[in-house]
């Protein structure tokens, strides 16, 4: 048991490597890869460290293979660590001990783990045994999900016949019904529609103001961050960059913003003159220019007077964008 | 924990009704096999009198008792587990708080073996209007006598299936050594010919190793074929490689664990 000042997660020295044969496209060294694999040590995550008081709700970010899954797959047990310690409500969590698997849950929003052929209201029972959850507690804390994340309409349908959204809400529920004193959340709105993702936040801040358990979440969604955690954690190429304050942080990014502009004929123009150039994926039919936020609003009335500009739009930069420009390097 | 078993059971069952249109293919492949083997032999013993001291009864009985002794002793367990392996969703079990494997996977197999089980029991029937097996060497204290035989049978071929899903750990390419596997088990059990007629080496090799509990053991044990010698030689094997074969699969599993990557999860 630990002590109520105690972390209720502490990492050290936390480091992953993975070993990837590879090889080379085509027949012969198809063959030649037969006889002798080459290997590629991949470091997904090197000697990362934290600690994270019981109650606390941190956000967990980084850009897409930074080592953000891998850390919780670490933390949440699945994986064993190549170097470092962890420990979470003082269990080492590859140990797999049940008594740690019934403190914790570990929600993942890209993978289902529940039984796709059977209605959820039957794996929430299986759960309620397997957790070894007393009828009473099953029973109010099933209430309460109910209250929070209205089930009782979709936990009868085979899962398989849900709608993104509402299997979220049964994954959740699923994974709360032990009451479990640490979560784990892997992007737990990916998918969902802005109303969806509101829910779902609202939830979780409720779960957590209602029962003090400690969240460590990442997501690709900066709204999911800001209503949510005050702290945030970010590791880049497997290395933690930074560790504080989400307001400290904005404050490092704050100085960005982007324009993006719709014009006819965009090779036209020199936009490097205005800001920086930067792609968006998102949308294409733009052209975006990072700027300080202290000149947006000169840049942008210099853009309007300088070019036949049919559509404009201000925006913060992507949340991956954000910390990939703030930490590189 | 024996409410954990109710539960999955209750699960694992009615996610078999949802596959019957698989569950007939699968019982399609079980029954080929052991029928031709019945049809050809009997075909054979009938056109020469016997086959080494075998009547055509004899083979009769033999496959006719082996289609049900299968269903008992068989494990599917790398066809429901070895994917989960290789494409990580063994993740959302490994962190819940009961073994995957000697808990749901030993569940799902005995749910799908009672099912096909049932469905099997009226093509047993239409077996037994179209060969007349003449089943008065069968007493009750043989049956008795198999239902042990039965048991270690099914844990060995468990324990050394679920050892071998194990092989997953290390690499997604498990599948050409189930087959191996397969082809052994199937030559030494008994499935191909009672192991009577086996060259003398085979017979005696098949003696030392696990696969007669899957079949020809349970099976003579079953028809009062057995001396009460070799019924004793015969449970001290078995006792030994389910000693062996629960070995191997904690330290498969163990060590498996070590190198799973949750991939995709």
């Amino acid at each position: 048991m630990t002590l109520p000042h105690d972390d209720a997660i502490l990492v050290e020295n936390l480091t992953k490597t993975y070993q990837v044969s590879e090889r080379e496209g085509g027949f012969a060294a198809a063959v030649r890869s037969f006889f002798k694999r080459k290997y590629r040590d991949v470091h997904a995550v090197q000697q990362v460290g934290f600690h994270i008081q019981p109650g606390e709700v941190v956000g967990f970010l980084g850009p897409n293979g930074a080592g953000k899954t891998t850390t919780l797959k670490m933390l949440s047990g699945l994986l064993h660590p190549s170097q470092g310690t962890a420990r979470v409500l003082g269990f080492t969590p590859w140990e797999l001990k049940p008594e740690y698997l019934r403190s914790m849950t570990l929600v993942m929003g890209q993978r289902s783990r529940l039984s796709w052929d059977i209605p959820a209201a039957d794996s929430f029972l299986l759960n309620q045994a397997i957790y070894r959850i007393p009828d009473n507690d099953y029973k109010q804390t099933l209430a309460e999900l109910d209250d929070l994340l209205e089930l009782e309409p979709i936990m009868r349908k085979p899962v398989r016949n849900l709608s993104l959204g509402e299997r979220m809400k049964v994954e959740l529920a699923a994974g709360l019904l032990h009451r479990p004193r640490v979560l784990f959340l892997d992007e737990p709105t990916i998918g969902l529609d802005i109303t969806a993702q509101a829910r779902i936040r609202g939830f979780l801040q409720e779960y957590n103001r209602r029962t003090g358990a400690t969240i460590l979440l990442t997501s690709h969604y900066m709204a999911d961050v800001t209503a949510l955690c005050e702290r945030v954690i970010i590791i880049h190429e497997g290395r933690l960059k930074y560790d504080g304050g989400l307001s400290e942080l904005s404050h490092r990014i704050a100085p960005f913003k982007l324009i993006g502009v719709a014009i006819s004929d965009t090779a036209a123009y020199d936009l490097g003159k205005y800001g920086t150039p930067v792609t968006n994926a998102e949308d294409a039919d733009k052209s975006y220019i990072q700027v300080q936020a202290a000149d947006v609003t000169s840049v942008t009335a210099r853009l309007l007077a300088d070019l036949p500009i049919h559509d404009i739009s201000i925006s913060d930069p992507p949340i991956e964008e954000v910390i990939e420009l703030a930490f590189h390097g | 924990m024996l409410r954990i078993y109710q539960r999955l059971w209750q699960v694992n069952w009615a996610e078999q009704w949802q596959y019957r249109a698989n569950l007939v293919m699968y019982l399609l492949f079980w029954l080929v096999s052991p029928v031709v083997y019945l049809a050809v032999w009997t075909t054979i013993a009938r056109t020469q009198g016997t086959v080494s001291g075998l009547t055509p009864n004899d083979f009769v009985t033999y496959y006719m008792t082996l289609l049900i002794i299968d269903q008992f002793t068989s494990e599917i367990t790398i066809h429901i587990f070895a994917y989960k392996i290789t494409d990580g969703t063994l993740a959302g079990e490994l962190i819940r708080p009961m073994h995957p494997m000697l808990t749901n996977t030993l569940v799902n197999n005995v749910a799908f073996k009672t099912l096909t089980l049932m469905a099997l029991l009226p093509i047993w029937g239409v077996l037994w209007l179209l060969f007349q097996p003449n089943f008065s060497a069968v007493t009750w204290q043989g049956i008795l006598l198999a239902i042990p035989a039965v048991i270690i049978g099914f844990a060995i071929s468990f324990l050394l299936g679920a050892a071998l899903v194990c092989v997953a750990f290390w690499t997604t390419r498990v599948w050409a050594l189930v087959e191996f596997y397969s082809a052994l088990a199937a030559l030494f059990s008994g499935q191909f010919v009672p192991l009577q007629l086996m060259p003398g080496v085979v017979q005696q090799v098949a003696r030392y190793l696990p696969f007669q509990f899957y079949k020809y053991f349970p099976i003579e044990l079953v028809l009062g074929g057995l001396s009460p010698q070799q019924i004793v030689t015969g449970y001290a094997m078995g006792i030994f490689w389910l000693v062996v074969a629960l070995f191997l699969f904690l330290w498969a599993w163990r060590n498996g664990l070590k190198q799973f990557s949750a991939v995709g999860a």
